[in-house]
């Protein structure tokens, strides 16, 4: 069946009522344009939420003893870490890493006792993966001004009824399962976000802890950041090459972000298609006020013989113009608008307690995949073209006779 | 040769509440190359029988033979696909396309039979210099006068080489003038191009120049007079 001269006729029915045409056009640019910025703004949102959770707390990728997760045991180090370090820094995907000894222990001061999770870290190379050391309020990050020093949050320094330059005594087990305990003296204080991590949590040098543990260069768990969190899955796959380490992507170590993650995808979606919807009760409404409007020469048409297929095609092509014409401006405003406010910044300080208190940074970046962009444009397509069928199916059912005698 | 056989019309609107008996068995037959006007009061069935003809509306009962073909035991697809090839239409009104120039109209027809482009342009140009317009093809309908528009379907309808073009009121929203115009283009197509006419109209001054006269009184054939 030829449907070019069909093609051609609904391009130039678009144009018949240019003022009606151009207010979907403008409402299909705009919804569009007002549907991707506000995703690209909750997902900037989002995403930053996320990334500072990743950087201040688990990282993209944590390396541990295949059988540390399981039970926290100091005897479960990482075997032959050098080698396995050597070989993950080789990795192109990898910006940097830290090795880190951790124990479970009971943190005690003169008037109370918490249990906590102590890290022992590498300064230099943490920094490099943990954003935590911005969060410091009071003293210094492990510096060597101090002997055992130890860095803790204000949540257990509340609980401890302690303050920098305050010494508490940290039990544990060593490598061997033996009690051994070591007097940590507070250099500062962190006071991040996440207050049950800043309960729980402790960081004294790594050398302090293995002294202690009983065994140097004992490394319980390697942390990772890569070029791309998102990637962190394939990653952590070509990672996974020895059965005495258990490898793990973010999703896995934090299963509420990842969570958040898979919703603000399905959220973001939703949010289109809603604002898809609302457009295409637009569309409908005026193809169906084309198609009343033109009974007759619908009507004519049909009489010298234009058959329902081209009838309906005729409308459907016609409604796909009307939004074709608006999407990719859409698109394309959205676009420009995404790229600047992701590189300029939204600033919200006027809100920065609040978001503070959710992770949030006061300055948001928009962002959003090229896919999403590529989605939404499907999106108004299939949706055009289900909005379309109503009104090609009122025109279909036009009978040329009653259409032609129309007044 | 008959192309049109007319057998037993019969054409009844509402049939099972309020029955119209819009054709009342009308029987007959048109020659090729004729030049003929249906007339009759309002109500008598002119238009109806031009839209059997024309396939537009089905009869109650009864046959129409165009060319030998049995036209409603087509199906609706084979019967739009019979009148885009075999009939022409003109109407009162609505005939044009809007959107579309003098030529794109015509060549709308050619173009949805699959002709080539060479071959609708040629042709189009053609209809379009034959009907007297050729310095309006790239007018829109909206530029053109009721009489040049009409022009315009009448090269449309021939566009598609039809065995006989229908007519319905062609001339009805036309001035006197447009309608001499109209009719002596009409007449000069039947004569030179041997294009069979068949029309329905009130018009005095188009029944006094058709070639045969049909009228029809409440859906019957009551008189036919060729001239």
């Amino acid at each position: 069946m030829n449907l070019w001269p069909v093609i051609k006729l609904s391009w130039k029915n678009v144009w018949r009522n240019p003022m009606r045409s151009g207010v979907v056009v403008t409402a299909v640019i705009l919804g569009t344009w007002a549907g991707i910025f506000t995703s690209a703004f909750m997902n900037g949102l989002s995403l930053q939420y996320i990334r500072n959770e990743l950087e201040n707390y688990t990282a993209h990728i944590q390396i541990h003893h295949a059988s540390y997760n399981e039970e926290k045991l100091p005897s479960f180090y990482i075997q032959s870490v050098d080698s396995l370090i050597a070989e993950i820094e080789n990795q192109p995907y990898v910006q940097s890493l830290t090795a880190r000894s951790v124990v479970e222990g009971l943190a005690s001061s003169p008037t109370n006792t918490f249990g906590v999770t102590v890290k022992g870290i590498n300064v230099e190379k943490d920094t490099t993966v943990s954003s935590i050391y911005t969060y410091l309020t009071e003293g210094e990050f492990l510096g060597e001004s101090t002997r055992n020093p130890v860095l803790i949050g204000q949540k257990l320094a509340d609980r401890l009824n302690i303050r920098t330059r305050s010494r508490i005594v940290i039990n544990f087990q060593d490598v061997e399962g033996n009690i051994t305990a070591g007097a940590f003296r507070v250099a500062g204080i962190f006071d991040s976000p996440n207050s049950g991590f800043d309960e729980s949590n402790v960081f004294v040098p790594k050398e302090d802890l293995n002294r202690l543990l009983g065994r140097e260069n004992t490394v319980h768990e390697i942390a990772i950041l890569v070029d791309d969190f998102k990637q962190a899955y394939t990653y952590a796959e070509q990672l996974r090459q020895s059965e005495n380490i258990q490898v793990q992507a973010w999703g896995d170590l934090s299963p509420a972000l990842r969570y958040t993650d898979s919703m603000l995808d399905f959220v973001l979606y939703i949010f289109m298609i809603i604002i898809v919807i609302a457009l295409s009760f637009g569309i409908v409404n005026t193809m169906l006020m084309a198609v009343v409007e033109r009974t007759q020469e619908l009507g004519m048409l049909m009489a010298i013989g234009v058959n329902k297929a081209r009838t309906f095609f005729m409308i459907m092509f016609e409604t796909l113009f009307l939004t074709m014409v608006g999407v990719p401006a859409g698109l394309f405003l959205s676009w420009v608008a995404v790229t600047w406010a992701g590189n300029a910044g939204i600033d919200l300080s006027a809100f920065s307690q609040g978001l503070e208190m959710y992770g949030m940074s006061a300055m948001v970046h928009p962002e959003l995949s090229a896919a999403y962009y590529g989605n939404i444009a499907l999106l108004m397509i299939v949706a055009t073209l289900l909005a379309a069928i109503y009104p090609s199916i009122k025109a279909l059912k036009l009978n040329p006779v009653q259409a032609l005698r129309k007044h | 040769m008959a192309i049109i056989e007319i057998q037993e019309i019969t054409k009844i609107y509402n049939p099972e509440h309020v029955p119209v008996h819009a054709l009342n068995g009308v029987n007959l037959e048109i020659e090729e190359g004729e030049f003929t006007a249906i007339v009759g009061p309002s109500g008598s069935g002119k238009t109806t029988l031009l839209n059997v003809i024309g396939g537009l509306d089905e009869p109650t009962d009864g046959k129409i033979f165009i060319n030998g073909t049995d036209m409603f035991s087509l199906t609706e697809k084979e019967l739009i696909d019979f009148r885009l090839n075999h009939i022409g239409f003109v109407f009162q009104a609505y005939n044009l396309i809007p959107v579309l120039t003098a030529k794109e109209n015509v060549d709308f027809i050619l173009q949805m039979q699959g002709r080539s482009k060479k071959e609708f342009e040629k042709r189009s140009r053609e209809l379009l210099d034959l009907v007297g317009l050729e310095e309006k093809i790239d007018k829109r309908p909206s530029e053109l006068s009721g009489g040049q528009q009409q022009r315009v379907a009448v090269a449309r309808a021939l566009s598609s080489k039809p065995d006989f073009v229908l007519a319905d009121e062609p001339t009805a929203s036309l001035d006197s003038t447009s309608t001499a115009n109209l009719l002596d283009m009409m007449l000069k197509l039947n004569e030179e191009k041997q294009t069979t006419f068949i029309f329905s109209t009130h018009d005095q001054r188009v029944v006094d120049r058709a070639r045969r006269v049909v009228t029809l009184v409440d859906g019957k054939v009551d008189t036919d007079e060729r001239r």
